[in-house]
């Protein structure tokens, strides 16, 4: 049971911080599709700089984790530009934007980590391998009984995401720059008449969204892959959606639907160990996070309000 | 043609009949210098790389060739991969004019296939004649309902497509690959067993000329699904009202479309050719399934739709541009050593150009109205040159009527445009 829920908070937190970095991007107003596309972008920069620096350290040293994830959130941002470039200055259609971004992050990363490979190690291998992050457990809150697991064995990024998730709900909802945002994808119109920027504020947002899918990625290469390969493209960025419109765009609900997909997916694997069934089950029991979404997107998806702007190119001479 | 005469390039882009196509061309020839600045990067000619993605498709002739096959073999082997592809491409496109992102062709395209290679591929003892329009069947079948499925979602959960296709892909793929790992694998390859020959939908090694070659029966079902497309959508009712619920769904309420059915019904619609797509994949062209691995195809045919400006007829050129690269990749890495990855970059490059479509209309549409201005101002400059005199009086009326009407045509040609869209 405990298991559960530290493997469940591992998965459930990565995709929350993708899930409020797509917030971020629809809140502005420009649909977000491609946080699949940053998320392994991002994370294909990070496992690079984490290669690159790993031979200069000792074995051990979990210094670059932390710059993985610096350079991640760099390599993430920087490549959400093209989304930004494409929705906001050249009014191409959102959707098919993010799908673009999304087919050329898996063209570009698969590529290129073959060819860092060739350059680094002369073997053309379409991996990098990292390795797991160290663990550590809280001495007296993880001894709490039933829900001591959320504290046992937690990552060090998993705080790193939480203090982000905390400063980026700040910045949303306690910030002037945060209601220029919501207003931007409610009524670029309004915001544009009370002398805010639209085409910045749109900008810093999408750019936010890449940085913070980036970090989610590399979260991902770091706990549950141990490596970087294009299997990083399992399907997490659309679900980090999922959570967002299942959310209703708000950041403290999409922290509750996180965890509960962490849960789901974690004790399904739990489940399928705790019956003893062959391996080839495991599939099965994968599947819960996708149809969980599916159960909890028909019961929730009527109520949805999806920001009103949200989709629509800015153009300063329409009403 | 005037505007055609004005403006070279962005006259192109901007005229009503050959816009489409001059974005098209010209996202090809930017893919095609920038995939040529990786490959010299690389230090490669990007001349021979071109021409061996050629070589590979069976467009050009290669140095020497295995026994018992040939140029025109390496042809049927293409066109049975672009099949597929336009099928595909015409699913995405079939959704789009509608106003639905089909973003789950992959999972109809694996759902399809796997059940057609269960249903009928595993049969033994069944004649072509049947098995062959069977398969068909089956495929049209299941990858309609899983289309429908989504539109119903759709409509009434509100449920936006796009999430949804992607969980049912992954479901989709995830139970597939249960099914295969569990009942069907064959154990040397780990995918599925092959099915029976009766059943594929390509006949395999026929004598044509001394060489063999394996002749896709895809390539008709998927030019004639391009044409009942256009039939379909030019000069049905049913398609207009397609089109009018991809262009305003409030629109097409108020003139008495019924909205619902008719998202459902495009969904069934993509569906049926993303099954017919997979179909000929599976049974056509791999003629086994791998487990837990969704087909690139179904992104790629986004590509191709998006290239082909969403229409069936400019579905079959883009998809032939899009499969050269996919199809000769193998043979490319193989005589130049670059890693066959590549091809998805320069898909994934060709996308990105043709996404920037309607900027480039508006490069040119600017451009344009540049040069109208600066006609209007030399006018201007003439008119203060001449002096108050008479026949000056005559040049600036004159100027005065020509900035007249250069300033009405734009905005004739604005309104047009307009109007263009909004339709």
């Amino acid at each position: 049971m405990t298991k559960v829920f530290t493997d469940g908070l591992s998965f459930a937190l990565p995709l929350l911080i993708m899930a409020v970095g797509a917030i971020y991007s629809e809140k502005s107003g420009v649909t977000n599709l491609a946080v699949e596309g940053f998320q392994g972008f991002g994370a294909f920069i990070g496992a690079l700089a984490a290669v690159l620096l790993m031979p200069h350290l000792d074995k051990s040293s979990q210094i670059p984790i932390y710059v993985a994830m610096l350079f991640a959130a760099v390599g993430g941002g920087v490549y959400a530009c093209i989304h930004a470039l494409l929705c906001i200055n050249f009014k191409a259609n959102q959707v098919i934007s993010g799908v673009v971004v999304n087919i050329l992050a898996v063209a570009l990363t698969t590529f290129f980590t073959s060819a860092a490979n060739t350059a680094l190690a002369g073997t053309a291998s379409n991996k990098f391998i990292l390795g797991v992050s160290n663990r550590y457990s809280i001495p007296l809150l993880s001894k709490i009984p039933w829900i001591g697991g959320l504290f046992q064995k937690m990552y060090p990024f998993e705080w790193i995401i939480i203090g982000l998730v905390v400063f980026f709900w700040y910045l949303m909802y306690r910030t002037r720059y945060g209601m220029r945002l919501r207003a931007c994808g409610e009524n670029p119109q309004a915001l544009d008449a009370a002398g805010g920027k639209v085409v910045r504020t749109r900008w810093i947002a999408v750019i936010i969204s890449g940085a913070l899918s980036g970090i989610g990625g590399i979260c991902f290469a770091y706990s549950i892959m141990a490596n970087y390969s294009p299997s990083i493209y399992m399907g997490y960025g659309y679900l980090a959606i999922a959570a967002m419109i299942f959310g209703n765009w708000s950041i403290p609900a999409t922290v509750l639907v996180c965890l509960v997909f962490g849960i789901a997916k974690a004790g399904g694997q739990q489940l399928c160990i705790a019956m003893q069934l062959p391996g080839n089950y495991t599939d099965l029991f994968n599947m819960l996070p996708y149809i969980l979404t599916m159960l909890l997107l028909i019961f929730f998806s009527k109520r949805n309000h999806p920001p009103q702007a949200s989709g629509q190119p800015w153009d300063a001479s329409r009403r | 043609m005037k505007e055609k005469k004005k403006g070279g390039l962005a006259g192109l882009l901007i005229s009503d009949r050959w816009s489409n196509v001059t974005v098209s061309v010209l996202a090809v020839i930017l893919m095609l210098l920038t995939s040529s600045l990786i490959l010299l990067m690389m230090g490669k000619n990007p001349a021979v790389a071109f021409r061996s993605f050629l070589q590979g498709c069976g467009f050009w002739p290669k140095a020497n060739y295995g026994g018992g096959s040939g140029m025109l073999s390496d042809l049927f082997d293409y066109l049975n991969i672009l099949s597929p592809m336009m099928l595909a491409a015409l699913s995405f496109i079939v959704a789009f004019k509608t106003g639905l992102f089909n973003i789950g062709i992959s999972g109809q395209m694996l759902l399809s296939g796997f059940l057609a290679t269960i249903m009928v591929g595993y049969l033994k003892d069944l004649s072509p004649w049947i098995a062959k329009p069977l398969v068909i069947l089956i495929g049209a079948a299941a990858g309609g309902l899983a289309g429908a499925l989504i539109g119903f979602l759709k409509y009434r959960f509100n449920i936006h497509e796009v999430v949804s296709t992607i969980m049912v892909n992954y479901i989709i793929s995830y139970t597939t690959g249960f099914f295969i790992n569990t009942r069907y694998v064959d154990m040397l390859t780990r995918s599925s067993r092959v099915c029976s020959p009766a059943s594929r939908l390509t006949w395999t090694k026929v004598p044509v000329g001394g060489i063999s070659c394996n002749i896709p029966l895809g390539i008709v079902i998927a030019l004639l699904a391009v044409f009942v497309v256009k039939f379909i959508f030019d000069k049905t009712v049913f398609g207009f009202e397609l089109k009018a619920v991809g262009t305003s769904r409030k629109c097409a309420r108020y003139i008495g479309v019924n909205v619902q059915k008719s998202i459902i019904l495009s969904m069934a619609f993509s569906g049926i050719f993303a099954g017919l797509a997979g179909v000929t994949y599976y049974l056509g062209y791999t003629n086994t399934i791998v487990p837990k691995t969704l087909p690139g195809m179904g992104y790629d045919s986004i590509a191709v739709a998006l290239l082909g400006n969403s229409s069936p007829v400019g579905s079959i050129f883009a998809s032939i541009v899009v499969t050269i690269f996919q199809s000769g990749a193998n043979y490319m890495s193989s005589s130049i050593g670059v890693a066959k990855e590549i091809a998805s970059l320069i898909t994934g490059i060709l996308l990105l150009y043709a996404a920037c479509g309607e900027y480039m209309k508006e490069l040119g549409r600017r451009r344009i109205e540049k040069a109208v201005d600066r006609e209007i101002a030399r006018m201007q400059e003439a008119r203060i040159k001449e002096g108050p005199d008479i026949s000056g009086r005559g040049a600036f009326r004159q100027a005065e009527n020509a900035s007249a009407a250069g300033r009405r045509e734009q905005e004739e040609r604005k309104d047009q445009k307009e109007g263009g869209e909004d339709r």
